[in-house]
C-alpha cells in the first residue's frame, strides 16, 4: 500500500485532495478535516462508504458530489457492511480477473458519526468488524444528532443539554456517562482501534495510516467539534479540540489486538475541565451553583478514566 | 477453477434446492445473507458449493436480513453478480434496504421462500412477504413449483442484469409446499445454463477506479420525483426484455414461460386467478367442473411486478365471473390483488364481475373441494348478471361465514 | 507582489465554481436524470486522480468543485504571502479544501469553496497573521496595505 509521508506538514501539503469544496457541512465543521486528512493518508484508491450523517447529507446532495474515490450511502446504519461486502467483492472478482484494473491497489473505509456508530448501526458495525473483514470504520464523534437538529446520542457525555436531554429548572442535561466506544470495539478483537483529534493532525495521520496499513478491521474514534451543536465560534474548532485533549476530556490512545494500549499523548499541563466546558454553550448551565457538583463528577470521572488508561498501559496485558 | 458438480437430466429437487443449484451454475459472485425459515437451504448450500469448491465464489453470513440486503447493495455496486433469500420477518427487516436496491439500480437476485408474516408467528407459507415488496421497485415472478424456481431464478439473473433495466428482482416461491416438497426437476447442463446466463456486465462499478461514482445521493422535492418517475418507467420497460428472454429459455429448454399464464381460458366463462401453489390445485378444480359442465379456466400471474393489466384484460375478455384469490390477509381492504386485477378489468370494454377470496393464511390449505366452490359461486354470478356474494368472503375458515362488501343493487 | 497572488482563479480548473448549489443546475427531466440517482465524479479517464492536481483534473459537472458557496461568507480571509512562512496549517485544518498549496507553498485561497469560518486565521502562527478575515466586499489591495504591524509580546 502507498502511505503518503507525514514527516512534517509541509511534505504532507503537497498530496492532492480528494475531497472537494462547496459540500454542505457547516462552515468551521470538523468533519471534512478528519475526511480530508484520511484521504491524504494513502495514495491508494479508496472505496468510501457512509452512513447517514451530517457528513452525509453534506457532501452528495443530487446533483453534485464532493468525493473523487468511489462512495456509497445506503441507510443510516450500514456503511460497514456494504464497504465490507465491497471487499469480498473486490477479492472474488481480483480472484477471477474480472476487474478493470486487476493491480489496482484500494482501501475500504466507512465513515459515521456517533449517532450511526454507538447507537443505530451499532449492530452492523458489531457484525463487520467479527467477521474481520479488512477495512477502517471511522467515527466521527460529535456527540449527538447534529444532522436532526442535536439530539442526545449514547456517546453525548453527561452534563451536555440536547434537544432531547434538555438541560433546565429539573435537568442538568444529559444523565448518563458516555458509551465507552473504543473498549468495545478493541473487545472485537480489532487489530487495531484508536481515539484520535485533528489538533494533533501527525498523531492523526499516523492512527490512519496504522488501521489503512492494518489487515483486518480496524476502528478509530476522532473527536469532531460541532459548532452548531456544541454551541462555540466557527474558528475555534481546532481551540475546542486542543482543550478536549489537554483536559483529557478526550484522551488519545490506541488498543492494539485487542490488548495492547498505548497512550498517543500526555498533555505537559493537564488543563482543569472547566477550560473545556467552558468553552462551550452546551455546558453553560452547569456553571449555575445547583449544578456544580456535575463539573466535579465530570472531573473526577477524566481523573478516574485517565488513570485506569495509564495502568492498562501498564500492565501490557 | 471450480470444481465441477455433476447434475442429472431429471433430478428429485425441492424448490430450494432448485434455488441453490440456479445461484452454484449463475456462478454468482457473493452471497451475503442471514438465513430463515423456509428458505435456509437456499443460501446454506451455496455456501456449502463454496466450502467445497464447487464454486470461486464468496458467502457472507451477515448478522440480519437488513444487513444481508445491504451487504448485497454493496457487493452489487462493486461489479459482480449478487444474490440472496429470505421469507417472511427477514424480508420485512429488509423492506428499508430493498428500496435502497431498486432505487440504485442494482441488479440483485433475491429468492423469496413465501412465508406468513407474524403477529402471531407463523413458518408457513403465505404471500405476505411477497405483498410487502409490491411497492419496493423490483421486478417479482412467482414460482408454482420446484423446476420453475429453479428457471425463473436462472432467467433473473439475465432480466436483472439485462443493460436496458437494471433492476433487483425477486423470485418467489411458496414457503415449503414448493420449497420443501421433492419433485422431478430436469436442470440445464452447467455449460448450458453457464452460457445462458452469461457473465455480468456492469455499470457504474465501484471497483472501476478510472471512473468514481457516487452511490446514495440525497435528493429532495426538486429531483427525487424524476428519479422516482425514471425507475417506475424502467420497471413498465422491462417487459419486452423479460418476454424476450422467456423465449430464449424456451428454446433451450422447451419451458415456456409468460408473464400471465393462462389455462382452458380459451371458452372460458368463470375463472380463479391466482398465485403460487394455488395455480395447480385450481387448475385440476376446473377439470373437475368442466366435466360437471361449468366452462372453468385458471389465470395465473407469473409476473407480478411489472404487472400485466393489458395482457390480463386481454385474458379475460370474455370471462363473466372472476375470482381472485388473495392469501395475506387485507388489512381493512379488498386483497392487495384483487385491487390490481379489479383495476385492470375496471378499463375493459366488457367489465367482468370480480370477486375477492381471502384464503391460506399461515399455510392453511385450500383443497380442490374449496376452490370448486368458488368456482360455483362464479358460475352463479355469471347466470344472475351480478355478484350474488358478498365481494370478499373467507375460505376455509373456522368460525361463522366471514365476508365483506357488498354489490349494490339499487 | 501580494496583489498580484490575489488571483481569484488561481490553480482553479476552468469549471471551479460554476454552479451555485441550488437552482445553478438545470432541473432535469426524468428522462435526463442519472440511472439510479448515481453522480460519476469526473469525465473521461480519472485511474491517476490522487496524482494530479486540481487543475490537472477533468472534473465533471456534478463534482461539487463545480459548484461554489461563495455566497455563506460575510467574511473572507486575505492571504498576505509576505508573511507567510508556509507551515501548512491552514491547509491541513481547512475545512472546505480551501486553501491553494503546491510544492509546499501556500500561494493563496479557493474563494468559490471558502465559507469563511475563519479557521486558517485562527490556526496561522505568524507575527502578524499571514491571514486575516476582511468584509466579503473589501478591496484586497486596501486590505494589504492596512495588514497590521509586528505585535510585541505582551509582557507579564
Amino acid at each position: 500500500m502507498a502511505i503518503t509521508s507525514i514527516k512534517n506538514l509541509k511534505e504532507f501539503s503537497t498530496n492532492n485532495d480528494r475531497f472537494e469544496g462547496a459540500h454542505t457541512l457547516c462552515p468551521g465543521c470538523a468533519h471534512s478535516m478528519i475526511v480530508r486528512e484520511l484521504m491524504n493518508c494513502t495514495d491508494d484508491n479508496l472505496v468510501i462508504s457512509a452512513n447517514t450523517g451530517c457528513l452525509e447529507v453534506s457532501t452528495a446532495v443530487y446533483p453534485f458530489t464532493s468525493w473523487d474515490t468511489s462512495w456509497i450511502h445506503i441507510g443510516f446504519e450500514n456503511a460497514a457492511t456494504s464497504v465490507s461486502a465491497s471487499q469480498v467483492m473486490h477479492k472474488v472478482r481480483k480472484k477471477k480477473g474480472t476487474l478493470k484494473d486487476n493491480d489496482a491497489a484500494v482501501k475500504f473505509v466507512a465513515f459515521g458519526g456517533d449517532g450511526s456508530t454507538f447507537d443505530i448501526g451499532f449492530q452492523w458495525l458489531s457484525g463487520a468488524f467479527e467477521r474481520q473483514h479488512d477495512f477502517t470504520y471511522i467515527c466521527l464523534d460529535n456527540e449527538n444528532y447534529a444532522n436532526t437538529g442535536g439530539q442526545r446520542s449514547s456517546a453525548t457525555p453527561i452534563g451536555a443539554t440536547t434537544s432531547t436531554s434538555v438541560a433546565g429548572t429539573h435537568s442538568y442535561g444529559k444523565k448518563e456517562k458516555k458509551k465507552d466506544i473504543v473498549s468495545i470495539m478493541a473487545a472485537h478483537g480489532s487489530p487495531y482501534v484508536a481515539q484520535l483529534s485533528p489538533n494533533k493532525w501527525k498523531m492523526m495521520a499516523k492512527g490512519f495510516q496504522k488501521a489503512l496499513e492494518t489487515e483486518g478491521p480496524c476502528f478509530i474514534n476522532t473527536v469532531s467539534p460541532c459548532c452548531t451543536e456544541w454551541k462555540f465560534e466557527p474558528k475555534d474548532t481546532i481551540e475546542i479540540t486542543d482543550l478536549a485533549t489537554d483536559s483529557l476530556m478526550f484522551p488519545m490512545y490506541e488498543i492494539v489486538d485487542g490488548h495492547e494500549l498505548n497512550i498517543l499523548y500526555r498533555p505537559k499541563n493537564i488543563l482543569p475541565v472547566e477550560d473545556y466546558l467552558g468553552a462551550q454553550g452546551r455546558y453553560k448551565h452547569l456553571f449555575k451553583p445547583e449544578y456544580k457538583h456535575i463539573i466535579e463528577k465530570i472531573q473526577s470521572d477524566i481523573d478516574t478514566d485517565w488513570a485506569r488508561l495509564q495502568r492498562r498501559e501498564e500492565a501490557r496485558v | 477453477m471450480a470444481v465441477e458438480f455433476e447434475v442429472n437430466k431429471r433430478e428429485v429437487w425441492d424448490g430450494n434446492y432448485a434455488a441453490s443449484q440456479a445461484l452454484r451454475q449463475a456462478d454468482v459472485d457473493v452471497v451475503v445473507a442471514y438465513p430463515i425459515t423456509p428458505s435456509t437451504p437456499i443460501v446454506e448450500n451455496y455456501g456449502s458449493y463454496v466450502g467445497n469448491g464447487y464454486i470461486d465464489g464468496e458467502f457472507i453470513m451477515v448478522e440480519s436480513e437488513h444487513a444481508a440486503m445491504s451487504g448485497c447493495i454493496g457487493a452489487s455496486a462493486s461489479g459482480g453478480r449478487v444474490a440472496t433469500a429470505t421469507s417472511s420477518q427477514g424480508f420485512a427487516l429488509m423492506v428499508e434496504v430493498l428500496y435502497q436496491a431498486s432505487g440504485m439500480r442494482l441488479p440483485i437476485i433475491l429468492n423469496v421462500v413465501n412465508r406468513a408474516l407474524a403477529a402471531p408467528l407463523n413458518v408457513r407459507g403465505d404471500h405476505a412477504d411477497m405483498y410487502l415488496g409490491r411497492d419496493s421497485g423490483w421486478i417479482q415472478f412467482a414460482a408454482f413449483n420446484a423446476q420453475e424456481a429453479y428457471d425463473l431464478a436462472l432467467m433473473a439473473f439475465r432480466v436483472a442484469e439485462h443493460h436496458d433495466v437494471r433492476l433487483p428482482t425477486m423470485i418467489h416461491q411458496d414457503g415449503f409446499i414448493t420449497s420443501h416438497t421433492a419433485q422431478n426437476v430436469y436442470p440445464l447442463s452447467n455449460e448450458v445454463a453457464a452460457k445462458f446466463v452469461g457473465v455480468i456486465d456492469p455499470i457504474d462499478d465501484m471497483l472501476d477506479f478510472s471512473k468514481p461514482v457516487t452511490y446514495g445521493a440525497q435528493t429532495e422535492e426538486d429531483w427525487h420525483f424524476e428519479h422516482k418517475a425514471k425507475q417506475h418507467k424502467a420497471i413498465i420497460d422491462s417487459v419486452p426484455v423479460i418476454d424476450a428472454i422467456f423465449a430464449e429459455f424456451k428454446e433451450l429448454s422447451g419451458r415456456e414461460y409468460k408473464r400471465i399464464e393462462s389455462y382452458d381460458m380459451e371458452d372460458a366463462d368463470v375463472c380463479v386467478i391466482g398465485l403460487g401453489t394455488t395455480v395447480e390445485s385450481a387448475r385440476v378444480a376446473a377439470k373437475e367442473m368442466r366435466a360437471e359442465g361449468v366452462k372453468a379456466g385458471v389465470v395465473a400471474i407469473r409476473c407480478f411486478r411489472p404487472f400485466p393489466y393489458e395482457e390480463l384484460r386481454t385474458v379475460l375478455e370474455n370471462c363473466k365471473s372472476i375470482a381472485v384469490t388473495d392469501r395475506s390477509s387485507p388489512g381493512g381492504a379488498m386483497g392487495a390483488f384483487y385491487n390490481e386485477v379489479a383495476a385492470a378489468m375496471m378499463t375493459s370494454q366488457s367489465r367482468p364481475l370480480v370477486t375477492n377470496y381471502i384464503y391460506g393464511l399461515g399455510g392453511r390449505d385450500i383443497s380442490i373441494e374449496n376452490l370448486k366452490e368458488i368456482f360455483k359461486e362464479q358460475q352463479a354470478n355469471a347466470d344472475a348478471g351480478y355478484i350474488t356474494t358478498d365481494i370478499q368472503q373467507f375460505t376455509n375458515l373456522r368460525g361463522p361465514k366471514l365476508s365483506f362488501f357488498k354489490t349494490d343493487r339499487s | 507582489m501580494a496583489v498580484e497572488q490575489q488571483d481569484l482563479k488561481l490553480k482553479a480548473n476552468a469549471n471551479r465554481g460554476l454552479s451555485q448549489l441550488e437552482g445553478g443546475f438545470d432541473l432535469l427531466g426524468w428522462d435526463e436524470v442519472t440511472q439510479g440517482s448515481v453522480l460519476p465524479s469526473f469525465d473521461g479517464d480519472a485511474s491517476n486522480v490522487a496524482f494530479q492536481k486540481a487543475e490537472e483534473r477533468s472534473y465533471s459537472g456534478y463534482n461539487s468543485y463545480t459548484a461554489t458557496v461563495a455566497s455563506w461568507r460575510v467574511l473572507k480571509p486575505v492571504f498576505n504571502i509576505d508573511v507567510c512562512i508556509d507551515c501548512q496549517n491552514c491547509w491541513v485544518w481547512c475545512p472546505d479544501s480551501s486553501i491553494l498549496s503546491r510544492d509546499k507553498q501556500m500561494l493563496g485561497i479557493d474563494y468559490d469553496h471558502c465559507k469563511g469560518c475563519e479557521i486558517c486565521v485562527e490556526v496561522c502562527p505568524t507575527n502578524p497573521k499571514s491571514l486575516l478575515m476582511f468584509s466579503e466586499y473589501a478591496d484586497v489591495g486596501e486590505a494589504l496595505a492596512s495588514w497590521p504591524e509586528k505585535k510585541k509580546k505582551e509582557k507579564k
